[in-house]
């Protein structure tokens, strides 16, 4: 008891207890086991949506198509909230804006500069960095509660603001965004055709998952976690929290960017709502959910909880009552979320051994 | 002087109702924050049940006078509740932050949904239960406003008072600043934090319905107000009380002063952008925490 202790007081403090070489190895290789069970989780989830694809495609289905390529885009900006929350520690209450401006630039884009693909997810990747970075050197310099306010009043306040914009549509939004095409390498795919576009944001939300859980790896995705488990010791190991923690915003911030910039192509229309507060928690409660900190629970969290939306809102239009019922429930009994459950039962001990 | 008298003063003092019942909110949020760590961010929904509280009491035939007493009244058990049932259980746990401010999130969609369900989803709005106006040094204000700022002026000073001059106050503090030794010295910290959470809660109904007269009643009403409330709870310094009320007064003076002169879509960004420059500067705000101040 008191040994296990002293064990995790002494990889909290060096990652290696002096005359127990071994205890650093452990710790790698317990981590390695759990990051293998996500990606076994990953790859399960993954196929499943080709599956259902297959399926609802040969049932000449558009209606879920669509629900599930809206579900993996808002997924993208699941994740941007857990590389926040479940990786450097912050938990952001604005993360929509980035989504929201994101959109709002690939509409732009599609409608008044050229109906190109890439041309309109480039300008959602460059909004974000930029904004991310705007946003992130206010964010930055405040951790804990202030960051999650900050958060939530900057984009309460983009959001405003853009509510009272005329050139951008006020509160009617973008509409009339032109169907476009989407080159695939050998082929392309009309942003209209429900399977097609779903096998396209299936693909990024794949690419997506391969590039953060490389980059959650890296001495980057450890600094991250360093801010996490302990953001005052990060000076004095010689690393400045400040740019750290703008970098994990920047990084976070494009990703919802790039996800938000996908809605547009789907729906065709883009609106002030899609970066109001209500998106933001959603983006939290599915990374709760699904477990903070996985990667792929924020997704399967935003799957679960577009449909199951979806499904109570076909009994009655008061759903917000039962997600929020579920939220709360989910936070009190359940704080690892379903990814983090099973990366508990096969990845090794259940001590967080990070 | 004549731009005094007819444009610049009636805004100050519009202004300054206003002010009174956003610290009346934030007030609620400081001392939940200054003395349980918590984030309320159900905070504006409980406005909102305190303006439909009153609503619904003025329906039934209550006064005006007896619906203020009423509806703080009632929020006392409810906040107690949910202190007692959802916010200890997130209190031990090492990120108490986190899952508090998550647990009153959930909580805020359920209400907001509960209210859009007893309510109905449009605005309803109570008649002003003081008329007609009053004239001061030949500025005229429209006696409702008057009465809120004597009323909000004198439960600000009550609440004030009440902290910082009673043995309960002194109580309260205590737990704040170090639970165990106040535990010790025979205060019943576990009661007290119950107790709190619920006097927060009663003012945020208290400025629900106060304030349902002038800005009518809808089930998110409590959405955008939050975000001032915050801002001023920020600016003023977490669990600050003075803070609070000089952050409050300052941030709606500016408001209203610059609305004058600039549309007043970009109140909120000025407001924010001070926050911002608050948060930068000063990143305690202007003044320290309920324990210290």
């Amino acid at each position: 008891m008191l040994e296990a202790a002293a064990e995790k007081k002494g990889q909290e403090l060096s990652g290696r207890v002096p005359g127990r070489g071994a205890t650093a190895e452990r710790v790698y290789a317990q981590e390695r086991r759990a990051a293998r069970s996500l990606h076994g989780l990953a790859l399960l989830f993954f196929c499943a949506l080709a599956v259902f694809a297959a399926i609802a495609r040969a049932a000449g289905d558009s209606f879920f198509l669509r629900l599930a390529t809206e579900a993996l885009i808002f997924g993208g900006l699941a994740v941007s909230a857990d590389i926040l929350l479940g990786f450097a520690g912050l938990l952001s209450l604005g993360q929509a804006l980035y989504f929201g401006l994101g959109a709002y630039a690939s509409a732009l884009v599609m409608k008044d500069v050229l109906p190109s693909f890439w041309l309109a997810l480039a300008a959602s990747a460059g909004t974000g960095l930029l904004a991310g970075l705007l946003g992130g050197l206010i964010a930055s310099r405040v951790r804990g509660v202030y960051f999650a306010l900050i958060t939530f009043g900057l984009a309460q306040v983009v959001a405003k603001v853009i509510y009272n914009t005329r050139e951008l549509g006020a509160s009617d939004g973008i509409i009339g965004i032109p169907i476009i095409q989407v080159p695939v390498g050998f082929a392309t795919v009309e942003a209209n055709s429900p399977a097609g576009f779903f096998l396209v944001v299936l693909v990024a939300a794949m690419l997506l998952y391969a590039a953060l859980s490389f980059l959650a790896g890296t001495p980057f995705g450890r600094l991250l976690a360093a801010l996490r488990i302990n953001q005052s010791r990060l000076p004095f190991l010689g690393w400045p929290a400040g740019p750290i923690k703008l970098a994990a915003f920047v990084t976070a911030a494009a990703i919802a960017s790039v996800a938000g910039g996908l809605y547009p192509m789907l729906r065709g229309f883009v609106s002030p709502e899609l970066m109001y507060f209500e998106m933001s928690t959603n983006a939290i409660i599915a990374a709760v959910i699904g477990g903070t900190g996985t990667l792929i629970g924020p997704l399967l969290g935003a799957v679960l909880l577009v449909f199951g939306k979806s499904v109570i809102g076909t009994f009655t239009e008061y759903h917000q009552i039962v997600i929020g019922a579920l939220f709360m429930a989910a936070v009190l009994f359940f704080p690892r979320g379903l990814a983090g459950v099973v990366k508990a039962q096969f990845g090794g001990p259940k001590k967080d051994a990070v | 002087m004549e731009y005094i008298q007819f444009v610049l003063a009636p805004q100050m003092l519009n202004g300054l109702s206003f002010g009174v019942s956003v610290i009346l909110m934030a007030l609620g949020l400081t001392i939940i924050f200054g003395l349980l760590d918590v984030i309320n961010m159900a905070h504006g929904e409980f406005y909102a049940i305190g303006a439909y509280t009153g609503f619904v009491l003025l329906g039934a035939g209550f006064s005006f006078w007896a619906v203020i007493a009423l509806v703080p009244i009632s929020m006392l058990p409810l906040g107690y509740a949910v202190q007692r049932l959802l916010i200890r259980r997130a209190f031990n746990s090492g990120d108490r932050h986190t899952l508090s401010l998550l647990l009153t999130l959930g909580l805020s969609m359920v209400v907001a949904d509960l209210l859009r369900m007893g309510f109905g989803p449009n605005t309803v709005r109570p008649e002003t239960p003081v008329k007609g106006g009053l004239e001061l040094l030949g500025i005229f204000l429209p006696a409702y406003r008057a009465t809120l700022i004597a009323l909000g002026a004198a439960i600000i000073a009550a609440v004030y008072l009440l902290v910082y001059r009673t043995s309960l106050g002194a109580m309260i503090r205590a737990a704040a600043y170090d639970r165990n030794m106040a535990a010790s010295l025979g205060v019943p910290v576990e009661r007290v934090y119950s107790a709190t959470f619920a006097f927060g809660v009663a003012l945020a109904g208290l400025s629900g319905v106060l304030l349902s007269p002038v800005f009518s009643v809808f089930p998110t009403m409590g959405h955008d107000f939050l975000v001032l409330a915050f801002t001023v709870v920020i600016v003023g310094g977490l669990g600050s009380i003075k803070g609070a009320v000089l952050a409050g007064l300052l941030l709606t003076q500016i408001q209203a002063v610059s609305s004058l002169f600039i549309s007043p879509v970009w109140s909120d960004p000025i407001v924010f952008g001070i926050m911002v420059l608050v948060l930068m500067l000063r990143p305690q705000g202007l003044f320290g925490k309920i324990g210290y101040a």
